[in-house]
């Protein structure tokens, strides 16, 4: 569940070499290439060269620790599994784990293990393995984050086949937490044998160096028919130079390649742009418990200042939706019935006055050029808001000095989220009194008591209404103007099928993958 | 020599804002996960204690473990090896298209090849090692098709294809072999002024042996100490274009360590590059202090 920032800095970037390449290259022509899921039955064999982006001193074999590389946790997910992963609706799908189910309070879960799921040297996967895993999992510096609200000693086994997560709270958002790092490991494996140790996923390590890895298919695996041979995972240090290798054939796949790749890939005919929408949210965050920002009236109306058509077709290249500054846009129980903000300057103006709103001094938004489109959309709002009379000054900052000064503590800023999360997700890591990342200072008596209503509901019914006043609130009150989501964008050879269409991690299941 | 570099290098990162801890963070991780993580990482302790810790392992070859918990000698291994190659390579062509440019206009000073060249090797210099590369690319890859675009590596952690050296190499050489051809250029115009090669002129030698005989062996010293301040520049250079074509070298590996404050993974690339550089700058001065010696 958890989002590295620099894994999700990667996957922007700037890609000015790359456009005027393909500018250069490129036919005329406007159509781009058919969508994956097209062009009939899945053929067995093959080999899928895929780049995704990783940085040489971020590589990491292991698991559990931090993979500030795409290209590691892309290697990671196609070995190992975790006991659930992303899907659709709903978004949390069985893995390792083919089912789950809750104590009557919420706070026992019990997952019940694959049947004939083994691990590449034939032994099967028991609870054992699985406790001992996650237990190891909840040791890392990061595992308070990563299992939040369950201790090491309340993950157990009940016989060889069932896990029993205990929590320290009613949690009924406890399964999706499992969906992204809980890869199961042999009992007892050392880090020392970690390179090359048997994990339970479509595919196994045939060699690996230096962040590049060939993938062999495992054909005993017990989630279905994997169609490639092999899979060929190249790390790429920059956009730009994956879109290059994918243009010059030497790639099949550009994972996460971005919107300027997606425009000037565009004119290809032999190359498909897939879109994977809300994949990352870039948000305006106002401080909401003291400052400029901290009358909801002003927030209300910077709200009402944006242009968000705009800014989804300037900042993101149309690469992207509008957004209804509710965070979570990929959730299932997402309330699509708000009814959507529209520009309004007059009723901006009233609301600003009405709160008294200092207009004579200048405002200023704090960015950083971390990911592509983030200190554009700054620029854009700023220019936006001059329309209303708000005066706002866009100051870029270094990442280090941002994360240091100005994130969660300035008055308003841009930041980001790469994610297919759910409300429930930016509910309890952004939104909550006491929340780690309360981005925008957000305190909010009726939100917290909501959210704790939320996580406590087990009836899916009465749930998904709960669901549905929390997110009145975040629309209502809190210190997030969401304007639009980027979609998660994926260049590939017309003759790969069948590539994953979800957001965020959705992008590494490729054992669906195969080639026309 | 070597130590103050590195103890620069430390303090330059130290005055970086953010640190390790926070850089190599996840956005899961509270407050007292940072400060943990930064205490495993040591960085709550005084900087010249982490130097000299640092320095005192340097003697046995360790050079540190990076902010990831990897031994930076492991990092450094595979990268290490496939930047010398490509620099070598560079300084090979280097060496040999500017002893050729600058011998060749020498032979016709005032020529309109000799203008042409000079003005082409100052432009070459003049252009950054990006522009160059995007060029190549552009051309030799994307129009053409007849050159991969990219460096892809092989089982071994080498680039897969010798063809896959040719456009960083290039994008190496271009720059460096405009500054070289000028340096060259020069210093034979230098010794076509002493007596000896004056002398050799009025025997009426050719041209061509003139050079080759009598004004490049008192050259050599000039050109050797460009040649090595290339080395230098080569393996600058290196960083932006291993990035650009996604070379497996050490450049790749100090962009990334520096945006996360790395600063062990740092220095080693600085030991390595720097050992380098000192051998070739050690080189040019064994070659200087034997011809002039020899020539004294």
């Amino acid at each position: 569940m958890n989002i590295n920032r620099r894994q999700v800095l990667l996957a922007g970037g700037a890609m000015g070499a790359s456009a005027l390449l393909a500018a250069c290259s490129g036919g005329g022509d406007d159509t781009s290439a058919a969508s994956s899921d097209k062009g009939g039955k899945p053929r067995k064999g093959g080999t899928l060269r895929i780049g995704a982006l990783g940085r040489a001193g971020a590589i990491t074999r292991d698991p559990h620790g931090t993979q500030g590389n795409e290209s590691d946790y892309l290697i990671l997910a196609l070995v190992y599994d975790t006991l659930t992963v992303p899907g659709a609706d709903p978004n949390t799908k069985p893995r390792l784990a083919a089912s789950w189910e809750p104590s009557k309070d919420l706070k026992t879960w019990r997952f019940k293990l694959a049947e004939d799921a083994a691990f590449h040297d034939g032994s099967p996967v028991t609870a054992d393995d699985v406790v001992w895993s996650l237990r190891r999992l909840r040791n890392t510096p990061s595992g308070a984050a990563r299992l939040p609200g369950i201790k090491a000693e309340n993950i157990t086994a009940d016989g060889k086949d069932t896990v029993v997560l205990v929590s320290d709270y009613a949690n009924a958002e406890l399964p999706p937490l499992t969906r992204l790092t809980t890869f199961v490991l042999k009992k007892g494996t050392s880090d020392k044998e970690l390179a090359k140790a048997p994990g339970t996923g479509p595919f196994k390590l045939d060699r690996y160096r230096a962040g590049n890895a060939r993938l062999v298919r495992n054909d005993q695996w017990y989630g279905g028919t994997v169609y490639l041979d092999a899979i060929e995972v190249t790390m790429f240090e920059t956009p730009q130079a994956m879109a290059n290798a994918l243009l010059a054939g030497q790639i099949d796949v550009a994972s996460n390649a971005g919107a300027v790749a997606a425009r000037t890939a565009k004119s290809r005919k032999d190359v498909q742009v897939v879109r994977r929408p809300d994949d990352m949210s870039m948000p305006l965050v106002m401080r909401t418990a003291d400052g400029p920002f901290a009358d909801a009236r002003v927030r209300e109306a910077m709200r009402l200042v944006v242009d968000r058509e705009a800014m989804v077709k300037q900042v993101l290249s149309g690469y992207g939706t509008v957004a209804n500054d509710i965070m979570g846009t990929g959730d299932p129980g997402y309330a699509k019935d708000v009814p959507q903000r529209e520009r309004d300057l007059a009723e901006a103006e009233r609301l600003l006055s009405e709160a008294k709103f200092d207009l004579s001094k200048t405002y200023e938004l704090v960015t950083t050029e971390d990911i592509s489109g983030l200190a554009e959309s700054a620029t854009l709002f700023a220019s936006q808001a001059r329309e209303a009379g708000i005066k706002i000054k866009v100051v870029k900052q270094e990442s280090g000095a941002f994360y240091e000064k100005t994130w969660l503590k300035g008055d308003l800023y841009t930041t980001y989220w790469g994610t297919n999360d759910s409300v429930v997700f930016f509910a309890s890591k952004t939104l909550v009194s006491e929340a780690g990342q309360n981005e925008a200072g957000f305190a909010d008596k009726k939100f917290d008591a909501t959210y704790r209503k939320v996580i406590a509901t087990a009836d899916p019914k009465a749930r998904a209404e709960v669901l549905k006043e929390l997110q009145r609130i975040e629309y209502d009150r809190s210190g997030y103007l969401l304007w639009g989501m980027a979609d998660g964008i994926d260049l590939a050879a017309s003759k790969v099928r069948g590539l994953p269409e979800l957001a965020g991690y959705g992008r590494v299941q490729l054992e669906n993958v195969w080639l026309g | 020599m070597l130590a103050i570099l590195i103890a620069a290098v430390f303090a330059a990162v130290e005055l970086l804002p953010g640190d390790a801890a926070n850089a190599t963070s996840e956005r899961g991780d509270s407050a007292a996960d940072v400060a943990a993580r930064r205490h495993l990482l040591g960085l709550d302790r005084p900087l010249w204690e982490r130097f000299a810790d640092w320095m005192t392992g340097l003697p046995t070859g360790d050079l540190g473990t990076s902010a990831r918990g990897q031994k930076v000698t492991d990092l450094l291994a595979d990268p290490f090896p496939n930047t010398l190659l490509l620099a070598t390579v560079a300084f090979v062509l280097t060496a040999a298209l500017s002893l050729a440019l600058g011998c060749w206009t020498a032979a016709r000073p005032g020529s309109m090849t000799d203008r042409i060249v000079g003005h082409a090797a100052t432009s070459a210099f003049a252009i950054p090692e990006f522009v160059v590369s995007v060029g190549l690319l552009i051309v030799l890859s994307l129009w053409t098709g007849w050159l991969p675009a990219v460096t892809l590596t092989g089982a071994d952690g080498a680039p897969a294809t010798w063809t896959m050296l040719i456009m960083p190499a290039l994008a190496l050489v271009i720059p460096q072999t405009g500054w070289n051809t000028t340096i060259v250029r020069g210093a034979l115009a230098d010794q076509a002024a002493t007596p000896h090669v004056e002398a050799a002129q009025l025997d009426g030698l050719s041209p061509h042996r003139v050079i080759w005989r009598h004004a490049l062996p008192g050259a050599v010293p000039a050109v050797a100490t460009g040649l090595a301040t290339s080395t230098g520049m080569l393996l600058g250079g290196a960083v932006v274009v291993e990035t650009l074509f996604n070379y497996p070298g050490i450049g790749s590996v100090l962009a990334g360590a520096v945006a996360n404050r790395d600063t062990p993974l740092i220095a080693g690339v600085v030991v390595c590059a720097g050992a380098a550089i000192s051998l070739v700058l050690l080189a040019a001065d064994v070659i200087r202090a034997r011809v002039l010696g020899a020539s004294s």
